[in-house]
């Protein structure tokens, strides 16, 4: 299995048409994050109503490479601009910063570009093998096991990074409430429809989401716009030295382990990968004093965790569909938009798609790296585009690429109202993630529960002594208990290091 | 997790956070009551699952107690003062409803034109030839390539008429 893998990421290369589509989309996908506010998300979200008429595998390719590459260029501007162009680049602000401060810009985005790749590439071989097991696996699931599973994926909206967990859990129902919206998908009867009929089918997920995403970022941007950024100016991308990699190594191969695993793990992605990435490489550095004040490991750790999620989080996706991110929602929008259906199924079915997704993967990580390293420069000068330019310009493809899906003014409007809510959702702190996977996994958990209620003739204290659906429950509770639990160790130790110094 | 979120994101609001919980237990409430007025599924079809309004309703009875948690860590922290938002960002959520009424009305091509134009001259941008470059320039390219690489059929209006014939 995984030589045909193999021999499906070689096929990429042999394509013309695919590999100019993965270099263009890599162009876009490395502007696109390089842009304070757009990032990966928003990127595939804009990016998507343009697939529509494509055939499925170049469409999945331009997802995929506009995931890795925007999740890359985030580096550009957190080290030049101490601004990160997506939030998984937060962490590489700390050190890469602070390093191009003392003129060693090139150097800085050197390792971001060495580290991002390794982490990528690594993460897509532990996709390409990871996951067809897994989907082995998951294949015996019954509906009580995917409910199960799926409200372990929700749990784990607790420990997402940004919001906070209750909000986090709470923006997620709220996105499985909107999955409600439509006729209930066993009995036909309407829900929330309030006699609109074009809601019929449920609320289609691009408009909820370019919503949500783009048009609420344009509200947030509105708020900056006379932010004055400091912007270091640099030569040129300089490679790693010898020194840097003896030094990096450890930290690199580190990250990677933690990027991926974090990466698989539902509804995780690449930022709280980057910053656990980063405080490891931190804790086990023998120069802990220099982090913050331009560690190459620092920049290194971040940066290979973040990427490395990448091809985790795509492993939930396909495997279950289960988003492993928010990004990966979106994918997982597009996927099924084209007639693919991520889960176990996906495997045995449709495994040519899926193999073109680890080619494409991969090649786009190879070919950022060599963008990353020939044109960073260049690419950093899109930050100096006005905000008054950039975001009316985000503002007419987002109306113009809701409508497209269904050329339906319905999806106009749909776009239009959760544009606000998203802002009104993040003017109070809550993230958006949550409730773009609340959304996805709505109508699974609601179908799943009804089809296990059915299978145990409406006892649904049965789903709570089936093994695997025990365990997967179990995990739940952990997911919604754990940010509270390291709060309570975090807490007794800080105690204890303020009564008399660490034991 | 890989969502955009701007580095200055707005974190809340002092006294806002406190309504905060209220008007999540008036939507709970709400769409409780509207779950309540579903149509009842025939008992056939459902076998021993669920009846459609169940599900909504226990949803929103996890999000009201969670919404109490919420309200204990709300009580916990003293409210910070933040600032109203800047009348740009008035002015573009109002630009979205315009955009809305032109789109709906009159044309969405023409909506797009006066609502990018307007966005860049209250966003900063003083040329005002720019501004409608970019308005005119992007509705244009967006036209025709969604029209004619697409094949996206765009609503008829104004604009749009004379084009479609």
């Amino acid at each position: 299995m995984f030589a045909d893998a193999v021999i499906a990421m070689v096929s990429v290369l042999a394509d013309p048409y695919l590999m100019a589509l993965i270099f263009i989309t890599t162009v876009g996908g490395v502007i696109i994050g390089a842009l304070p506010g757009l990032g990966a998300t928003t990127g595939a979200a804009l990016l998507l109503p343009f697939t529509l008429t494509m055939a499925p595998v170049p469409a999945i390719a331009v997802m995929t490479t506009i995931y890795v590459s925007a999740t890359f260029a985030g580096a550009i501007t957190a080290i030049l601009i101490n601004t990160p162009g997506t939030p998984a680049a937060a962490a590489t602000c700390l050190d890469g910063f602070p390093l191009a401060q003392r003129g060693e810009a090139g150097r800085a985005l050197g390792i971001a570009v060495v580290a991002s790749t390794i982490g990528g590439v690594f993460s897509v071989i532990v996709l390409a093998i990871a996951a067809p097991m897994l989907a082995r696996v998951a294949y015996e699931f019954r509906p009580p096991e995917y409910f199960a599973l799926t409200i372990f994926g929700l749990s784990m909206l607790a420990s997402i990074s940004e919001g906070g967990a209750i909000k986090n859990l709470i923006g997620g129902l709220f996105g499985v409430w909107l999955a409600t919206i439509g006729s209930d998908a066993i009995t036909g009867v309407e829900r929330f429809m309030f006699g609109n009929y074009e809601l019929y089918e449920g609320l289609n997920f691009i408009p909820v989401l370019v919503g949500m995403f783009a048009l609420s970022e344009l509200l947030v941007q509105s708020r900056s716009l006379n932010t004055v950024m400091e912007r270091i100016s640099m030569k040129a991308v300089k490679l790693p030295s010898m020194a840097d990699y003896r030094k990096i190594w450890r930290t690199v191969l580190r990250s990677c382990g933690i990027g991926t695993f974090i990466g698989i793990l539902p509804a995780e992605g690449a930022t709280v990968a980057s910053m656990i990435g980063y405080s490891e490489a931190k804790r086990w550095s023998r120069t802990p004093e220099e982090f913050g004040k331009g560690a190459v490991e620092g920049i290194a750790g971040a940066e290979a965790a973040n990427n490395a999620a990448t091809g985790g989080a795509m492993v939930p996706t396909l495997v279950l569909g289960i988003p492993g991110s928010g990004t990966t929602a979106v994918i997982l929008v597009g996927l099924m938009v084209h007639g693919l259906r991520p889960g176990p199924h996906l495997f045995t079915e449709q495994i040519d798609k899926v193999y073109a997704i680890f080619g494409t993967m991969m090649v786009a990580n190879l070919m950022f790296f060599a963008l990353g390293l020939f044109a960073a420069k260049l690419f950093a000068r899109v930050t100096l585009i006005p905000r008054a330019v950039l975001w009316p310009i985000v503002f007419a493809f987002s109306v113009v690429g809701s409508y497209s899906l269904a050329q339906s003014m319905m999806d106009v409007y749909i776009a239009l109202i959760f544009g606000v809510i998203g802002y009104l959702f993040r003017r109070f702190g809550f993230a958006l993630a949550p409730i773009a996977i609340g959304l996805i996994l709505g109508e699974m958990v609601e179908t799943n529960l009804q089809n296990s209620l059915k299978m145990f003739d409406g006892d649904w204290t049965m789903i709570f002594v089936q093994p695997l659906a025990a365990v997967f429950l179990a995990l739940a509770i952990l997911g919604i208990s754990q940010p509270y639990i390291f709060a309570y160790f975090k807490r007794r130790k800080a105690g204890r290091m303020a009564e008399g110094g660490p034991e | 997790m890989t969502e955009p979120a701007a580095p200055d994101e707005p974190k809340g609001l002092g006294w806002g956070d406190y309504l905060v919980p209220v008007f999540i237990f008036a939507f709970c409430g709400v769409v409780i009551y509207v779950s309540t007025t579903f149509e009842e599924a025939l008992p056939i079809i459902i076998g021993h699952s669920m009846q459609p309004r169940v599900f909504p309703i226990f949803v929103m009875i996890v999000i009201g107690l969670l919404n109490l948690v919420l309200i204990a860590q709300i009580l916990s922290k003293p409210a910070s003062r933040r600032d109203w938002e800047p009348y740009q960002t008035w002015a573009s959520a109002v630009l979205l409803g315009v955009f809305y009424l032109i789109a709906t009305y009159i044309d969405m091509m023409l909506a797009l034109i006066i609502v990018m134009f307007t966005l860049c001259m209250v966003w900063g941008e003083r040329r005002w030839w720019v501004a409608a470059l970019v308005a005119v320039g992007t509705t244009a390219v967006i036209f025709f390539s969604f029209d004619l690489v697409l094949e996206v059929r765009f609503p008829r209006g104004l604009l749009t008429d004379p084009y479609y014939g």
